[in-house]
Order: structure tokens, then sequence, then C-alpha cells
């Protein structure tokens, strides 16, 4: 081939550029999603209100009812965020056979996939995240510690949704076997919120589930990234060890997907088409 | 010439759930699985030369989307030997891939939300094509079929047709030496169907590039392919030019035939029985004449009959002095009988 041939590199990111233009083609989804996020957080708040309002004393578990709100407001703010709804496109590519089409191109389904979403990600981010995280940051006044911990936050954000895609990746190949999507993402969504922290903060959790969900990765997706953003009794080597455990679930989750994903491909490209 | 496709001996073996009957057979299914082994494809060779245009038939489930995806790369054939460009597609399948196009008429490879030459944007990036390339293909497109204006145009806004004429245009992006084409025309418009067809001839002829197109319509057969290969139930039954085939079935004609005035308004039912009474007395005037036969067809009542069998005059003759033939026509035998004919096991 010629020496003007585009690098590897681009390929991919050409995919997310894609899927963040299609992100933006769909402008009234954006206003929803932010809408939704809004009615949320109305709940969660009179929720939490009324658990404090009935506790004795005004901290529970280590946290006030400010320190509960902060970290559920950017929780919900991040579910919305990582959730770009893979399991049903994953799905719905499997059952209808539409995989072939992907899988005729000289590029790794999984990292086709992965590129795809990114865009989606990024967008999300943008559009939800950020935008959540400056009004905390703005109501609480410094409430929020903003400082060195912001850096390892975004490190450790990109282990979250490499995290998260493989949960999602996943489950959305378990949908092809049980060919049905709705109720298998429901109880993903479930059990995610749950375990990781993103629903209820992990501290109020019993000790003996605390230490059953430290042998789950979903406390990576969530907990991990929060407790960087909002705690500051954390130390250098406290970001570290953290980080450490998130890398260790992103490279323990790739290989489980890869290798579930490598079995099943057998029989998912035999269907349609 | 070294041959761009060889495949030697293929078989695909797929192990399918037997289902038991009923709410009790469903549970029980649950526990311990019966499964039974389908062969999809059985024992296929054959050979494709560069430049080639092959039209690949075979009635539903005859095995040629399997085959193809095993071209493809995207199956493993369970015995036996592909290969594609010098290349084993399903041991090198991303490898492959960069080589090849394919278009899977019922499903789009372009980006749904976005306008066209954004795909082809990605497409570029994908195949790492370098820009020279890519700019004469695109120019050579629109001075092709005129495909300049619908570049800026949303995916999800064109028509069936105009989607498919982009999707086959994204699969020569890339200058593949091989393209796959299932079914391209399934759905669209007769004059869609030519513009296709057009389309696909010139990027056949001037970029020498090699055509698989499965298909059901005989018309694409005809415009398009000078060699046809015929699979049924796995099994290759034809390989070999479209001119030899309606040679082979050249005896055949076809005799279309109105008998009174009242047809007009006779029924279906009627006009069937009617057939059947002409089928069963010409089968006993002509003994010799196996391949005789009378059906309806559309008001009308078509005698297909063998020359070598029985001479088609002394047929008409026979019918003349038993009823009177208020009008006729004469036909031979089109394409698309001939494959009907095959299909339906009539001839081996």
């Amino acid at each position: 081939m010629s020496e003007t041939r585009p690098s590897f590199v681009r390929k991919y990111l050409a995919l997310t550029k894609a899927s963040m233009m299609e992100s933006l083609a769909f402008r009234t989804s954006i206003f929803v999603t932010i809408l939704g996020n809004l009615v949320y957080l109305i709940m969660i708040y009179f929720l939490w209100q009324a658990i404090y309002a009935s506790s004795p004393t005004p901290i529970v578990n280590g946290m006030t009812f400010y320190d509960t709100m902060v970290y559920l407001v950017l929780a919900a703010a991040m579910f919305n965020f990582l959730e770009c709804f893979i399991v049903w496109s994953l799905g719905r590519d499997f059952q209808s056979g539409q995989i072939v089409v992907s899988l005729t191109k000289p590029i790794d389904y999984q990292v086709f996939t992965f590129f795809a979403v990114l865009g989606q990600y990024i967008m999300a981010f943008l559009t939800t995240f950020l935008p959540t995280f400056i009004i905390v940051c703005l109501m609480t006044k410094g409430g929020v510690p903003l400082g060195i911990n912001l850096i390892f936050l975004v490190i450790s954000m990109v282990f979250s949704v490499i995290i998260n895609f493989c949960v999602d990746f996943f489950v959305g190949v378990i949908c092809f076997y049980t060919q049905s999507i709705w109720g298998i993402n429901v109880m993903k969504e479930v059990v995610v919120a749950l375990l990781s922290g993103a629903a209820i903060p992990l501290a109020f959790f019993p000790a003996v589930l605390r230490k059953i969900i430290r042998f789950l990765p979903f406390h990576a997706i969530y907990n991990t990234p929060l407790q960087i953003l909002t705690d500051e009794s954390l130390t250098l080597t406290n970001y570290l060890e953290m980080l450490i455990n998130q890398v260790f679930w992103v490279v323990l989750m790739i290989g489980i997907t890869r290798i579930f994903w490598n079995a099943s491909k057998k029989f998912i490209t035999v269907n349609g088409g | 010439m070294e041959s761009v496709i060889k495949i030697e001996h293929i078989n695909k073996e797929f192990k399918i759930l037997k289902k038991r009957e009923g709410l009790k057979g469903s549970i029980k299914d649950l526990f311990s699985r019966d499964y039974s082994t389908l062969k999809a494809v059985n024992d296929i060779s054959m050979e494709i030369m560069p430049g080639e245009m092959v039209g690949y038939l075979g009635p539903n489930g005859a095995g040629k989307s399997t085959t193809i995806k095993m071209m493809t790369g995207i199956l493993k054939p369970t015995s036996g030997k592909i290969i594609v460009n010098g290349k084993v597609p399903y041991t090198n399948r991303t490898q492959n891939a960069e080589d090849i196009g394919v278009v899977f008429g019922q499903r789009t490879q372009l980006w749904w939300a976005l306008p066209v030459i954004e795909s082809f944007n990605i497409l570029k990036e994908i195949y790492r094509i370098d820009k020279k390339t890519y700019q004469d293909n695109l120019e050579y497109f629109d001075a092709l079929i005129g495909a300049g204006e619908l570049y800026q145009k949303t995916v999800r806004q064109m028509s069936l047709g105009q989607r498919t004429l982009c999707d086959i245009l994204a699969s020569f992006l890339h200058n593949p030496s091989v393209v796959f084409l299932d079914e391209p025309t399934i759905g669209l418009d007769v004059s869609m169907k030519s513009k296709i067809r057009e389309l696909i001839r010139a990027l056949n002829k001037e970029k020498g590039t090699t055509v698989i197109l499965t298909t059901h319509d005989m018309g694409d057969v005809d415009a398009l392919c000078s060699r046809i290969v015929i699979i049924d139930k796995g099994k290759m039954i034809y390989d070999n030019s479209i001119e030899k085939l309606r040679s082979f079935f050249g005896d055949y004609r076809t005799v279309k035939l109105k008998f009174n005035k009242k047809e007009e308004v006779m029924q279906t039912e009627a006009l069937e029985k009617e057939a059947e009474d002409l089928q069963s007395f010409l089968k006993s005037q002509f003994k010799g004449a196996k391949s005789l036969s009378a059906s309806v067809d559309d008001k009308w009542i078509s005698v297909l009959l063998k020359e070598d069998e029985v001479h088609m005059m002394k047929v008409i003759n026979c019918i003349q002095e038993k009823k009177k033939i208020r009008d006729m026509t004469l036909e031979e035998i089109s394409t698309e009988s001939v494959i009907k004919k095959i299909y339906e096991g009539d001839i081996q």
C-alpha cells in the first residue's frame, strides 16, 4: 500500500467521532436525560431527608445529610453518563443478525463497539456529568474538594468507563442466549446501581455485604471515582491503591468478556443473514 | 491465472436443538436437550477467477448465506478449505476483510443518523484508504450514477433504493478484489433495480472486481451473470454458464391458450379444472411425452412441452380439434422457469 495510508489509531478515532456526531443528531434525547436526572434528584432529596429526620443523630454511618446528598447527586450524574444502552444495542444486533455487517469489517468486534460507544460516553459526560458537577460545586461553595484529586478522578473515570463497558458487553452477550433484552437489562441496572454504591453510599451497607462487594467489579465503577472526588481524607497512597484496584478489575473484566465473547461468537453468527 | 476464491470440499454442520412439544416439553428442554445435526453445506467445491461475476443461486435455506459467511470469514467450515486472495478467511478474518466488500441486502453498513459522506469517511479510516484513492472513487461514483447529490443526505431519510445504492458504493470504496452482494435488489422497484444492475456491471467491468451475487431475482441473473452456481439443500447442483443452462432447456416451449370468451369472468378454480382436464387429455393422447403439462397462468392456460418428445404443432392441432382456440401465444422457456424447475427437482 502507499505511504499516505492513514494510521491504525485513526480508524478507532473515526468511530468515536461518528458516534459523537450521532449523539448530537438526537438533541431531544439529551434534554430528556437532563430532565429525567432532575426528577430523580428531587426524589432522592426528599427520601434521604426523611431518613435523616428519623435518625437520632445528624451523622449516619459517618456521613452527614450534606455529604450524602453531594455523593448521591454526583452518583446519579455518573449513572446517566455511564448508561449508554449498550446492552440494548448489542442485544438487538445479535438477535437481528445485524452483527454480521460489523464482522465483515477489518476490525476487532469488541474494540469496534468500544470505540463506537466511546463517543456517546464523551457526549454524555459533557452534557450530564460535567454540568451537574459544576452546579454541585457552585451550590456547596467548596463542599467538593478541588485539588490533586481531580487528576486521579479523570484517570479513575477512564477505568470506570472500561469496566462498565465490559459489564454491559457481557450482559449484552447473555441477552443473545436468553432471547430477551428488557428483563436482563433491568436486572443489570438494579444490580449495578445497588452493588456499585450508585443508589446508596457503600458506607450504609452492613459490614458483611461490604466485604462481598469488594470481590465484585461494580464498586470500581461508581464508588471508587466518587470516593476520590468527595473524600478529603485520602492520601496519595490511598489514591494509588484505589487506582491499582481498578486496573485489576479492568484487566480481569476485559479477559472475562473476551473469553465469553469468543465462546459465544460461533453461535451468534449462525443466526440471521 | 490464479483464482481469487478457491473452495475445496467444504462442509458446514449445525447443531439444532430439537424442541419438545407443549409446556411440559418446554420445561423438559430446560434440563435435558436433544440435538440433531443439520448439514447446511455439503461438500461444495468451486474456483472463481479474477473479474468473474458469479450468480450464486438456490432456494431459501439452501445454504447460500452460510457459504458467503464462510467466505467472508464470519463462520468456520466444519471441514474443507477456503482460500480467498491467498488467505484463509476464517483464521484471518480481519486481514481478509481488508480486501473484500460485503453488502447484505436487508442490512445497512451506513450510520443511520448521519449523512452518507460521514459513513464513507469512517470507512475510509476503517479500511485505511489513502486520500487520493478515496477522492478518486467519490468522483468516479458521482460520474457513474450521479451519486454526488446523495453524499450530503442523511441515511435514514433515504429511500430503500438510494440506501442500497450507497451501500453498494460503500462496499467498493476501498477497491476490494472481491465483493459479495447478498440479495442487493431485494424490495426495489423496477427502475431502481436496473440502475443497480448497471452500477454493478460498470464496477465489475471497469475496476475488474470479482462479484459474487446471490439473488432470487432472475432479472439480476440475466442482466449480470455469465456463470451461475446453483445449490440446493447444501449440495451443488449446477456450476456452468447461463447459456448452457438455457440451451439445455432450449427444447422447452410454452404455449399459452385462451378458449372461449366466458373465460374473462371464469373463476380460477374453474380454470384450474379446465387445465387439469386438458393435461389428462393431452397425456392420454401423447403417451411418451413426460414433460407435457398444463397449468393456469393469469387467465391463460399454459401448456409446457418438450420439442423432442412431442412436436408443438401436433399438440396445438390436437387441442384445436377438441376446442376452439380464441387466443394463443408462444414462449421460449425463461431463466426463471428453468431455475424453478431445478428448485422443484423436476430435472436432474
